[in-house]
């Protein structure tokens, strides 16, 4: 009899489960349940679409769904999960009932945080995810004039940039006093400051929101800073991982309130597997546990899980987090630690800056890339880094990434070899002469 | 045991995590910015976590940290290969 495998989720974790666990057991029966229309789209590319850089949401889908039926996958569309019973290995599904498995991979993603103050139920209040839901607000955007941004998380930041793209007056409210102050230094973002400014946007730093007023639709967002009147929020608040389902059923859950998984993302319950948004993977530096990461991530968690729970064996590992965007007019980027989380952690670290060109002086097209990296004191190994530049970010970001887990030190860095062609690459390379400015701070 | 055991180990690190950085926040603000730091609420449960865990979180050694969070709930603590090359945390 083949090995019964269900996925609960349809997102890249879900996908990429369902892939590898057919691509290691070929006989297995693989089902997966999504409450959704559709899979196997970009959800990360919407905010483009609304921002009018992507013109149909069309662009955004991967695979139609006759390739999955080719594949093997059983998908089922607008089905949702209500139970799990890990006891009697079977999934309570809406409208069939039980539904027996051998061996179960929970991808059920994240939910945004409720905002939490009055108004919250009114129309008018756009949470990004589904694409059909995107396609319905990119009709209503046609008709909105002025647009408030809640937080300037990794997707408010696209929102906020892809509203104003898109002619929009746009308002952006956060209570930090930058923008990702979570995740980015202020020296980083000051420039995607700079250019909301260009772009029009106005922004509200160190500011509250306390409510959402209108009648039926949202009509203004009151926070701590006065009254905003716009015609449309788009919600974007930090993530937080979709656990619902597990926890009933009585799978661990750790500090970040995600799933508890090991290296082959197994959960704590023999035969159920998790991966993506809804499951914690420990940080690589620090060792402390981390959710909510990129779709990357996701995909990549999602064929190990799958390829395991076939039978198979893969090991995923701690993660250091490269990660990238286009915020404003500006890439940014970096890589495990930054400065404000590293001071808040108190983590000892030693710093080098250096605001260097993407191409030679000359050629056209050269744009700035500022590099900020931090190392151990003892020993110089690399701990993170930092990037703002016009591009090469996300190629910078990834080479870190990797120089981090590798524990590649200041002194590597300060001497690297690196292209030099005036169409792509400067003679001096900004990582090294941050690794050289941070040694020499070292010397003074 | 279990659930309580995660429940308030959720509840430790938003804290704790908030207000650690709300702290770190409002030094670099000030630095790079000359902005004052996080509206952050007030109150008296805040005001403790700022004034009294925020100040001795950084006072503690860095070993009695790193144990503290490695007794955490967590996938940290299912078998995950350390790194080769980062035998040790630093100054966590």
């Amino acid at each position: 009899m083949p090995t019964r495998i269900v996925v609960v989720g349809g997102g890249a974790a879900g996908i990429g489960a369902a892939g590898a666990a057919r691509q290691a057991d070929p006989t297995a029966t693989v089902t997966v349940f999504t409450e959704y229309e559709d899979v196997a789209y970009s959800p990360c590319g919407i905010p483009y679409v609304h921002g009018k850089e992507i013109p149909t949401f069309e662009q955004l889908f991967l695979a139609g769904k006759e390739a999955y039926v080719e594949a093997g996958i059983d998908i089922r569309y607008e089905t949702r999960v209500t139970a799990v019973d890990t006891g009697r290995r079977q999934v309570t599904v809406e409208g069939l009932g039980a539904v027996p498995y051998d061996r179960l991979v929970l991808a059920t993603g994240f939910d945004y945080a409720d905002p939490g103050v009055p108004g919250g139920d009114l129309g008018g209040l756009y949470y990004v995810k589904n694409i059909r839901r995107a396609m319905e607000w990119d009709k209503v955007l046609d008709s909105v004039r002025s647009a408030v941004v809640v937080e300037a998380s990794p997707l408010g930041l696209e929102m906020t940039t892809a509203l104003a793209h898109r002619g929009i007056t746009t308002h952006l409210v956060d209570p930090h006093p930058w923008p990702l102050a979570e995740l980015a230094d202020p020296d980083i973002m000051q420039p995607v400051e700079d250019s909301w400014g260009e772009m029009g946007v106005t922004t509200h730093f160190n500011t509250r929101i306390e409510g959402f007023s209108g009648d039926g639709t949202v009509r203004a967002v009151r926070t701590t800073g006065g009254e905003i009147e716009c015609d449309l929020v788009a919600v974007c608040t930090h993530k937080q991982p979709n656990t619902r389902l597990a926890a009933e059923a009585g799978i661990e859950t750790g500090s970040t309130g995600a799933l508890v998984v090991d290296e082959r993302m197994a959960t704590s319950v023999a035969g159920v597997f998790a991966a993506g948004d809804c499951c914690e993977l420990p940080h690589g530096v620090s060792r402390v546990p981390i959710a909510c990461l990129t779709g990357s991530h996701a995909y990549s968690q999602g064929k190990v899980a799958g390829t395991n729970a076939a039978g198979g064996e893969r090991r995923y590992q701690a993660v250091y987090v490269p990660w990238g965007m286009v915020a404003g007019k500006w890439m940014i980027g970096g890589t495990s630690f930054g400065e404000t989380l590293a001071k808040a952690l108190g983590i000892p670290f030693v710093m080098g800056v250096a605001d260097g060109i993407s191409r030679a002086r000359y050629y056209p097209g050269v744009k700035k890339v500022r590099v900020k990296v931090l190392a151990e004191p003892a020993g110089h190994k690399l701990i993170g880094a930092q990037m703002v530049g016009g591009e090469g970010i996300k190629e910078r970001a990834d080479f870190l990434g990797v120089a981090v887990r590798t524990g590649v030190t200041l002194e590597d860095l300060a001497t690297m070899e690196n292209v030099y062609s005036p169409p792509i690459g400067a003679l001096n390379e900004p990582i090294s002469v941050a690794a050289q400015n941070a040694l020499a701070s070292l010397r003074r | 045991m279990t659930r309580s055991r995660s429940r308030f180990a959720r509840w430790l690190r938003a804290n704790s995590e908030r207000y650690l950085l709300e702290d770190a926040q409002a030094e670099m603000a000030r630095r790079y910015l000359g902005r004052p730091g996080p509206a952050g609420e007030r109150g008296l449960v805040p005001a403790l976590w700022r004034h009294l865990f925020v100040p001795v979180y950084h006072r503690l050694p860095p070993r009695l940290r790193q144990s503290a969070m490695e007794a955490m709930p967590g996938s940290h603590r299912r078998g995950w290969r350390t790194p080769p090359s980062r035998s040790h945390t630093p100054g966590i």
